[in-house]
């Protein structure tokens, strides 16, 4: 999926750049920022980034045109997406974040609509086996090579594509509030029951 | 461009031609097309006493162009301000039309445009730099704010040295111009500039002449 990015107008319009003091214009400014941030994370597969790789990224400056975003307002714009559920701080002095091009609520959904439609309810799942072996808290297990995949790996399937492990344990996470699913722990890890 | 205002143009063209008798004498049937116009934002009462004959009178042609340019402005005011440049007009009407409808020159808009503002929808004719800027929302724009317009229109910017050094003004008439430029939305600040402080006109950026309407764009034209 790694075609060449389609920037939008507003990316070659100097102004762009600056924080623009009519509200009206600042509304639409940061709802095109934020659409672009989102966009350029999925495409770029770009599941977290620190505020110093940001400021220095394409994203937010643009060589060509010689402008960028001042670091001040990427940090608006990141307040934006927090706000719409699109982002976390992973760390108390927001150096750091997680950036989710479709929020955890709206996978979550996804994710029981593949349990329901594949008869899977009720059945209980390693967080390993979901994510392919590739389950960041197991780090010193072997990667599951694809013959062996079986058919709990989520993170293959292509309606999956772009999802990463942190995004799903949010996901999970999400259903959870929602009564759909329990995370649970299993005997080498943890693991969900779907209901 | 959206189902809704496809449907309900031709249903108004239909309406127009088959009850042209009716129109002018059924106070009934004026009410059913005076609803009609106001979805699309037209409002036939604002015009003249000459209204009802000059209506009738446009032919399908021109009227329809309007209901397009409607379109098209309503689509793009969102990144425009409600500023338009006739040449960008024209290339997206020219696109909403297809290959097999007849041919729009830019006299044509300007007709269409003109009928537009006789019934009150806002519309205005701005002349810069030997062509146009269309103004689809009305927005209060003096000779000062147009006279910056026009100096605008060559780079697509202005600065407060360009008006002084042009125009011959005071610093203070320039802001205040460029200030009342951003409060309507129809100018961009840009503090990254070499020098000073420049005020883009979206409607002036050429670049945007090929890029698309997305479909947040076209949502927004939905009356």
């Amino acid at each position: 999926m790694a075609m060449s990015f389609e920037w939008p107008w507003q990316y070659r319009f100097p102004p762009f750049f600056t924080l623009q003091p009519n509200m009206d214009t600042r509304q639409k400014q940061l709802a095109a920022w934020c659409s672009l941030v989102l966009s350029f994370c999925r495409l770029h597969k770009q599941s977290s980034m620190t505020v110093m790789e940001a400021q220095e990224s394409p994203l937010f400056n643009n060589v060509k045109l010689q402008r960028k975003l001042p670091v001040e307002s990427i940090q608006i714009v990141l307040e934006e997406l927090r706000k719409k559920g699109n982002l976390e701080w992973l760390d108390k002095n927001k150096s750091s974040f997680l950036i989710m091009w479709r929020r955890p609520e709206e996978w979550g959904k996804l994710i029981y609509q593949w349990v329901s439609r594949s008869g899977q309810n009720n059945s209980v799942f390693t967080l390993y086996e979901l994510t392919c072996g590739e389950d960041t808290e197991d780090e010193g297990s072997p990667k599951v090579p694809v013959s062996t995949r079986k058919e709990g790996c989520l993170l293959f399937l292509p309606e999956f594509h772009g999802l990463d492990e942190a995004t799903l344990l949010r996901a999970l996470q999400a259903l959870q509030q929602e009564h759909k699913a329990e995370i649970i722990t299993v005997s080498d890890g943890r693991g969900v029951k779907f209901f | 461009m959206s189902k809704q205002l496809d449907m309900f143009k031709t249903n108004l063209e239909e309406f127009a031609s088959k009850h042209k008798q009716e129109i002018r004498k059924n106070p009934e049937f004026r009410v059913q097309f005076q609803d009609m116009c106001a979805t699309i934002g037209v409002d036939p009462l604002a015009s003249g006493k000459g209204f009802w004959s000059e209506m009738l009178g446009v032919g399908d042609f021109y009227y329809e162009l309007g209901v397009q340019i409607i379109e098209v402005c309503l689509a793009l005011k969102h990144r425009n301000g409600g500023l338009i440049t006739l040449e960008e007009l024209h290339q997206q009407v020219l696109k909403g039309r297809g290959k097999f409808a007849q041919d729009v020159s830019q006299d044509d808009l300007i007709r269409a445009i003109k009928k537009l503002k006789a019934l009150g929808t806002g519309f205005s004719i701005i002349p810069v730099g030997g062509t146009y800027l269309i103004q689809s929302v009305p927005a209060e724009l003096n000779m000062d704010h147009t006279v910056v317009l026009q100096l605008a229109e060559k780079s697509g910017y202005v600065t407060v040295s360009d008006i002084k050094a042009t125009l011959k003004w005071e610093t203070e008439r320039a802001r205040q111009v460029l200030e009342h430029l951003l409060k309507e939305g129809l100018a961009w600040l840009d503090l990254q500039a070499p020098g000073e402080a420049h005020y883009w006109l979206p409607a002036l950026f050429t670049d945007l002449y090929s890029q698309e309407i997305t479909a947040d764009e076209a949502r927004e034209a939905l009356p």
